[in-house]
């Protein structure tokens, strides 16, 4: 049994072998092609066991280990993305050898073929929009509350101003997701981040991938900007170009 | 395709940048339906390997960072 396997990056149309060069991939491993039915899978040999299912199992739930290959995966990624239209794969997309990547591209050739026109010529950008924190509870100006039905009252106005600060921010979510959208040729909402994971303060209202062609760019980023200066009350983050990997699904045959 | 990365906001910036970038990866690479879905992520035995344990994946995941936040 070999000691090495596939791991699969990315598939790639009309990608030159040459633009290769130089690049390496998990592992200081050199980045190949393994071609079929007219279609490139970008790929790169990976040790077992530690990318085998066991290895894999165990490695995963290992954070540093887990952002170097999210990272290498990316970076690969990125670099074929430049040079031709691209599907990225799932991270840990693995095969024991090149005859079995070609059969599995054999397979899903049709979906790759629809995944490669939809995404060709277009970029993945990200846009989230996060309320700001609820407010300190307020200090009363000219002392504190007199009897407990004017605390009871004052503490009620501050819970629904809060209520009224959320629905504005997802009033301003639904209203950028609306614009971007339509300049966008696809869209999808992610869930919201986890503040305790970003470090962002207030909710995320908004975590979006918008799919842009490339001739859309500049209006994109404009309208991102036009929104920023009308929607001062939230925080609006925008990003990009990734590659389309929030576009990449393959439609269930 | 020219591709060096713009970001369009001037929100991050500093240690967090990084940070906030490896959670947007993760959204993409691991997340839900992301990049080639259902039941064609390949594993060595034909296991569908990283489905299986994404969940406890992303809970291990979100201790660890939320120990290492800066």
């Amino acid at each position: 049994m070999s000691d090495t396997a596939r791991y699969v990056y990315a598939v790639s149309r009309g990608l030159e072998g040459a633009v290769l060069e130089g690049l390496t991939g998990l592992r200081g491993a050199p980045v190949e092609l393994v071609s079929h039915a007219g279609l490139e899978a970008v790929t790169s040999d990976v040790p077992l066991p530690e990318f085998s299912e066991d290895g894999l199992r165990e490695h995963l739930e290992e954070l540093p280990w887990l952002e170097e290959v999210a990272r290498t995966h990316d970076e690969v990624v990125r670099a074929v993305t430049a040079h031709a239209p691209t599907a990225p794969m799932r991270l840990a997309t693995i095969f024991h050898d090149d005859e079995a990547v070609r059969r599995r591209v054999q397979e899903w050739r049709e979906g790759l073929v629809e995944v490669l026109d939809r995404i060709d010529g277009r970029a993945e950008w990200s846009v989230k929009v996060l309320a700001p924190p609820a407010p300190a509870p307020e200090t009363t100006p000219g002392g504190g509350p007199t009897t407990g039905t004017e605390f009871l009252r004052r503490r009620k106005a501050q819970a629904s101003d809060r209520a009224e600060q959320q629905e504005a921010a997802s009033r301003v979510a639904d209203a950028v997701h609306h614009e971007l959208a339509t300049i966008a040729e696809a869209a999808r909402l992610l869930p919201p981040q986890d503040p305790q994971l970003t470090g962002h303060v207030g909710q995320m209202v908004l975590n979006a991938a918008y799919l842009v062609p490339d001739t859309a760019r500049d209006l994109f980023a404009e309208r991102v900007d036009a929104l920023r200066g009308r929607h001062h009350d939230v925080t609006l983050e925008a990003g990009g170009p990734w590659p389309p990997y929030s576009f990449a699904v393959l439609e269930e045959s | 395709m020219t591709q060096a990365s713009v970001e369009v906001s001037a929100q991050t910036s500093g240690p967090v940048a990084q940070q906030i970038a490896l959670v947007d990866l993760l959204d993409r690479l691991l997340g839900t339906g992301v990049v080639l879905s259902g039941d064609i992520v390949i594993t060595l035995a034909g296991v569908d390997l990283v489905q299986v344990s994404l969940r406890a994946l992303i809970t291990s995941v979100r201790a660890e960072m939320v120990d290492h936040r800066p």
